[in-house]
């Protein structure tokens, strides 16, 4: 058993933390916070340096990292700034599809444009009526000739109004019982007839991602845009999720960090009755909690990412961490936002904006309750 | 164009004051286990000089680094920045030096490295900020130096160098090999790249030690010092503040101005 990183491991960790203190600068968040807009000078630069797409093989213009690797990255960039640092790991969202299940001709041309700042991407499984139940699906893929016509809707999809492809699940096969033995993976990209994209509107938080709803009338797409295997879709969609809530919980646990950064700066230098905060055992006893929860975070996020570079995926501690990574984001941004009193809760002290992007941790890339039955299901094999 | 640079692991400059002590019988500062390691900002600012020279006209860029322990994470920075090689000499003779002892310890190194057109340093490391081991290198190579340079130009086997003055800057020329130390002024050093970390971390550093650069251990590091530090103290700081009076924005931002000029801080 060894807890420590490498020294590989530490340089990527310090080289993203270098990139995110003197590239995200704080006004220019809240100017994409004001916005909604996507930082994409950040993620340009953020592309140039390998950051985007660590995971990629070589060829694809990636940096043949593994998952801990980009749970790192991710982990630094949410430190400094819970909203940029979401919209940048996020900027190749569901990729993963890709480059598990793609083909190679695949890989290179879908994968290259994602880490060299050219194209991002989206991945849309829910719909408006299927969210955590994705085992039956509204959106259909026809086949015709040499190509697919699907029709349908998709609902809360990150990235989708800006996306460059989107990796959509659909029913393919709309007979067969169980239905979810007839879903596939198919790639649309932005500018096929009959797809249109659009904002589904002010959010709680994660403002510098947008967030669609994306229509599909009569789109036509080839057959080569199938990813993996027709009527697998499903079973490839759960197992990309596991790496999907992997990078959703190293965002979490960023984000926690960064608002206890923040709180810890605060205490230190805030006087009150002739003391500095930090010198009450009441706030030296608060810090010691949220450290403690963040710890215990940081070691299930690595665990999990780092069993998945071991090619033993364990949904079980995934749905774990996931969850509890999500919590402790939520509890430390609140604990934060009462350590900085009233100005905690002003948007120029970024703790609030933390709290309010800390909540979509529980949400998307499965809920808090999908992450408990599977948690339960793997309890009870 | 073969260009050397010499580079320090340093104790953050940033870290807060509770992160390390003074033992003030003994002289010796006292850094807490947790204290981070960084590279010494103008030595990153000396890489980024040399690394300009690189993209404009190609050149083999060579960082040394001197100390006993040396982060790897931290030394490699060079490298992750796009320089082409990092020679450490390392070992725990070389621990507790001072300028002397550490500026004949590289050149030594840099002799044994072989041939070299041009030696960047730091203006200074921000630890100790003695700013002589760049000047002594030169003195030991038997090169001319310039100092505080914000930009360096390679024409013609002569670099042309801005170095920062009290008053703006002045353009001298210096005839190559030469040593010269950089300055803040040269502009923001860029961030380390992943296919550098990757590239590196395929590689080894060549570490020498005393031995290998034909210098007994016993005249380097604390044994090899020369300048004996007689009192170290954290200093007291004070504040006190002042309001400037004024009947306009105008008039309040120009007696600033002058309290300043008389504070001798303009």
């Amino acid at each position: 058993m060894n807890f420590r990183l490498s020294s590989e491991q530490e340089s990527i960790q310090k080289a993203a933390a270098e990139f995110a203190q003197g590239e995200f600068d704080k006004d220019v968040a809240l100017e994409h916070e004001r916005k909604h807009s996507f930082p994409y000078e950040i993620w340009k630069r953020a592309c140039e340096l390998g950051f985007i797409g660590i995971h990629y093989p070589d060829n694809c213009g990636g940096q043949e990292y593994g998952v801990l690797e980009n749970v790192l990255v991710a982990e630094a960039f949410c430190r400094q700034d819970s909203g940029l640092g979401i919209a940048l790991s996020h900027a190749d969202s569901t990729a993963e599809m890709i480059l598990r299940f793609g083909t190679d001709e695949q890989k290179v041309k879908y994968l290259t444009p994602l880490c060299t700042g050219k194209a991002i991407s989206s991945g849309a499984f829910t719909e408006p009526d299927h969210g955590s139940d994705i085992r039956s699906l509204g959106t259909t893929a026809v086949r015709d000739g040499d190509d697919y016509v699907i029709n349908g809707s998709k609902m809360f999809i990150s990235n989708g109004p800006i996306a460059d492809f989107i990796i959509i699940l659909c029913q393919t096969d709309l007979t067969i019982e169980p239905s979810y033995r007839g879903q596939s993976v198919i790639i649309v990209e932005k500018d096929s007839p009959g797809y249109t994209a659009a904002d589904v509107g002010e959010k709680m938080g994660n403002k510098m991602t947008p967030t669609g709803e994306l229509s599909f009338s009569d789109v036509r797409v080839p057959k080569a845009n199938l990813i993996g295997k027709e009527g697998q879709g499903f079973y490839q969609a759960l197992r990309i999720l596991e790496e999907i809530r992997v990078e959703i919980s190293a965002q979490a646990l960023g984000i926690a960090q960064g608002a206890f950064d923040r709180a810890f700066a605060y205490v230190k230098q805030r006087k009150q009755f002739g003391r500095r905060l930090i010198d009450f055992q009441a706030t030296q006893h608060t810090l010691s909690e949220l450290m403690t929860k963040i710890e215990t975070a940081r070691l299930m996020v690595y665990k999990a990412a780092w069993a998945i570079d071991q090619e033993q995926i364990d949904p079980m501690l995934i749905s774990m961490a996931k969850m509890h990574a999500a919590r402790v984001a939520v509890e430390v941004a609140d604990e934060a936002i009462q350590l900085f009193g009233g100005y905690g809760y002003m948007l120029e002290y970024e703790v609030e904006r933390f709290y309010r992007d800390a909540r979509l941790m529980g949400i998307f890339g499965g809920t808090r309750e999908v992450q408990k039955n599977t948690i339960a299901r793997e309890l009870m094999k | 164009m073969n260009i050397i640079v010499c580079v320090k692991q340093i104790a953050d400059p940033e870290a807060p004051e509770e992160s390390f002590t003074l033992d003030s019988e003994k002289n010796v500062f006292i850094p807490s286990a947790k204290i981070t390691k960084v590279l010494n900002p103008f030595d990153e600012q000396a890489v980024e000089a040399a690394l300009r020279i690189k993209d404009q006209s190609g050149a083999k860029v060579t960082a040394f680094s001197l100390g006993a322990g040396l982060d790897r994470a931290v030394t490699k920075k060079p490298v992750f920045m796009g320089a082409d090689e990092l020679i450490l000499l390392e070992d725990e003779a070389f621990a507790d030096g001072d300028s002397w002892s550490t500026a004949r310890a590289l050149a030594e190194g840099i002799k044994k490295n072989g041939s070299y057109d041009l030696i960047l340093c730091g203006r200074q490391a921000a630890d100790w900020n003695a700013g002589q081991v760049g000047l002594g290198i030169a003195n030991f190579l038997g090169l001319p130096y310039v100092t505080v340079a914000k930009k360096i130009e390679i024409i013609d086997g002569k670099a042309r160098v801005e170095r920062v003055t009290s008053n703006g800057h002045e353009v001298v020329e210096v005839q190559l090999p030469a040593v010269i130390t950089v300055s803040n002024e040269l502009g923001q050093a860029r961030y380390p790249a992943i296919k550098n970390i990757r590239a590196a971390n395929k590689v080894q550093p060549v570490v020498w030690k005393p031995s290998d650069i034909g210098i007994d251990p016993s005249s380097v590091g604390k044994n090899g010092r020369r300048l004996h530090l007689l009192k170290l103290f954290k200093p007291v700081i004070q504040g006190t503040c002042e309001i400037m009076e004024g009947e306009s924005t105008e008039e309040m931002a120009e007696n600033l101005a002058l309290t300043l000029r008389r504070a001798k801080i303009l």
